[in-house]
């Protein structure tokens, strides 16, 4: 170790280790304090922001730094409001209850029944292609799957199973489902697969030596071990799927309003204050989602 | 397992799955095909190209009015090449500085994930309040640039933390204890074995900032990126001239991954002629 040494740090050290610790670690702290700068100057400092701005008085066209709490009880006394906070824990629990239930017989398959690395390998990347077409594109391209005239309804009256098309498919809170069900639950399958991956197959095969049962396998080894990939991928979803707002604004047909939406909507008429009670509102329930995960499953060990 | 009977049934359940995944893409594609008095829906009732000429600006004037893709896409090409080298460079050194163990790293490593986790919408607003109150102009090379650096830089640092959990040390110390300064170690030791990484990190960066627009629909002020060219048309009634563009942007990232995977395959087989003379 001594032979590592650079001479500037001998000079004056008491320990040779000890002064290469001390010199190790101020480099950490030179080559880290551009990006944590940058974190706290443009992503912490405008979250305080909105914290601070929904106590602003809210005028007609602008907010003033008068602080006030009018517009906090504003939005927790009008119903639309509180429909939001509702629709939106309703439409992400849906969510990743169906991106679980599509996502991890997909990632079963995948992790544990494919022992060959090259078609596991081509699987995940044909789960992840359809992530090299713009977002924006990919929700609108359920309009014309699911629209009256769509590609389900023209194939369901051709079968003669309908004979008028269906409408609820599509602006409605049922194609905004699976239009976030379908764009999400890629999120679940990689970090399942991935976990899945790992169990040891000799484990499997003693269990099953030892006349265990399929269903015996999967809930005393299988579950366990997957469950950190859940954890993950229950984080991704779940994080992106309360953030949203354009998948809403694409396919419900402004019947499913989101916080995001109710965002979008006060920025467009620049009702700034009420913009941020509705980010901060947001805010909480997704600290709360991700406090309550992170407790379950220590993700800096699992990356 | 009765791989006899799951087997078989998890496949065909995969199978569907995939079907899933790409057929509204599918449909989309066979739709951008529809002729100039179709609609966005079925049936077809003549397979042209017109609304990709219309969507180049080939076509005479129609009663749609053309995708605003020309400068927007310009850009959001800039803006994605930015973010890129300065996620890059922030993934890099932050990941470099992870290697020596310090005193509140747990709170530093959160902060930097937290980035790719707090919704696009939350943050966008923030700087909004923030550049309105500051009194800074809003602009997609500015207030926008600074939120996808935000979003793509802990992609970039997760991505090279990997890249350094798989290093060998030794090499570096080697160079270090004949002399070589940290810097020069750096350039020349360091730095060639983990590009694969920068590579990678490099693509996620580009990709997430060029399909961006929830961080960017309030910060980017007058002039629009692509994604909110396209945002823009959600509102009203959508034409197969936007399924054309969705079919030309998937093209475009095609090309995109090819560049990825001969630059990886070049630098690779690079690597593997460099190992044979060691051997050899």
């Amino acid at each position: 170790m001594t032979a590592v040494m650079t001479d500037r740090a001998a000079a004056d050290a008491p320990s040779p280790a000890e002064a290469r610790r001390k010199s190790d670690q101020r480099r950490a702290l030179a080559l880290l304090s551009p990006g944590i700068l940058w974190m706290l100057l443009f992503m912490v400092l405008p979250m305080c922001m909105v914290v601070y701005v929904s106590f602003w008085t809210q005028t007609t066209f602008a907010v003033e730094p008068t602080l006030t709490t009018s517009s906090w009880e504003r939005f927790l006394s009008t119903p639309t409001y509180l429909a939001a906070i509702w629709t939106t824990l309703r439409v992400w629990i849906i969510v990743l209850v169906a991106t679980l239930l599509v996502g991890y017989p997909v990632a079963l398959f995948i992790g544990l029944f494919v022992r060959n690395k090259t078609l596991q390998t081509a699987l995940l990347v044909a789960c992840v292609i359809p992530f090299w077409t713009s977002f924006l594109i990919r929700v609108i391209a359920w309009r014309p799957m699911l629209g009256t005239e769509g590609a389900i309804n023209v194939i369901l009256m051709k079968l003669g199973i309908i004979d008028q098309p269906l409408t609820f498919l599509l602006f409605s809170e049922f194609s905004v489902l699976v239009g976030m069900t379908q764009i999400y639950c890629v999120f679940m399958v990689g970090p399942i697969t991935f976990m899945l991956g790992r169990i040891d197959p000799s484990v499997i095969e003693a269990a099953r030596d030892l006349g265990a049962s399929f269903w015996t396998i999967f809930r005393k080894i299988i579950l366990p071990l997957s469950l950190p990939g859940v954890i993950v991928g229950a984080i991704f979803v779940s994080v992106m799927v309360l953030g949203e707002f354009a998948t809403a604004a694409s396919l419900s047909g402004r019947k499913v309003n989101l916080l995001g939406n109710i965002i979008v909507s006060q920025v467009g008429s620049l009702k700034w204050a009420f913009a941020a009670v509705a980010g901060v509102v947001l805010t909480v329930i997704i600290t709360a989602v991700i406090a309550l995960a992170l407790r379950v499953v220590d993700l800096r060990k699992e990356m | 397992m009765q791989s006899s009977v799951l087997r078989p049934v998890l496949a065909i359940y995969t199978a569907a799955f995939l079907l899933f995944l790409y057929g509204p893409m599918i449909i989309l594609a066979i739709l951008s095909f529809q002729s100039a008095d179709g609609g966005p829906q079925f049936p077809i009732r003549e397979w042209s190209t017109y609304w990709y000429r219309h969507l180049l600006g080939l076509t005479e004037t129609s009663r749609v009015s053309q995708l605003p893709v020309g400068e927007s896409l310009i850009r959001s090409i800039i803006l994605a090449f930015m973010t890129t080298v300065v996620s890059t460079v922030l993934g890099v050194m932050s990941a470099q500085a992870f290697r020596t163990r310090f005193k509140g790293s747990g709170v530093v490593f959160y902060t930097i994930i937290l980035g790719m986790m707090v919704p696009g919408v939350l943050v966008g607003l923030g700087m909004a309040l923030l550049s309105n109150t500051v009194g800074v102009g809003q602009a997609w090379w500015s207030t926008s640039f600074v939120l996808h650096v935000v979003y793509t830089f802990p992609f970039a640092f997760l991505v090279m933390l990997a890249i350094f959990n798989r290093f060998d040390r030794s090499v570096e110390e080697a160079s270090l204890s004949l002399g070589v300064s940290p810097a020069q170690t750096f350039r020349r030791v360091t730095f060639p074995i983990i590009f694969p990484g920068v590579l990678s990190a490099m693509l996620f960066s580009f990709t997430l900032s060029y399909d961006e627009f929830s961080r960017t629909l309030f910060t980017a002020g007058r002039d629009l990126t692509l994604p909110l060219a396209i945002y823009g048309t959600f509102s009203v009634e959508i034409y197969p001239n936007i399924f054309a563009f969705g079919v030309l942007t998937t093209l475009f990232s095609f090309t995109l991954l090819a560049i990825y995977g001969i630059l990886m395959k070049r630098f690779t087989s690079g690597a593997g002629r460099f190992k044979g003379q060691e051997e050899g």
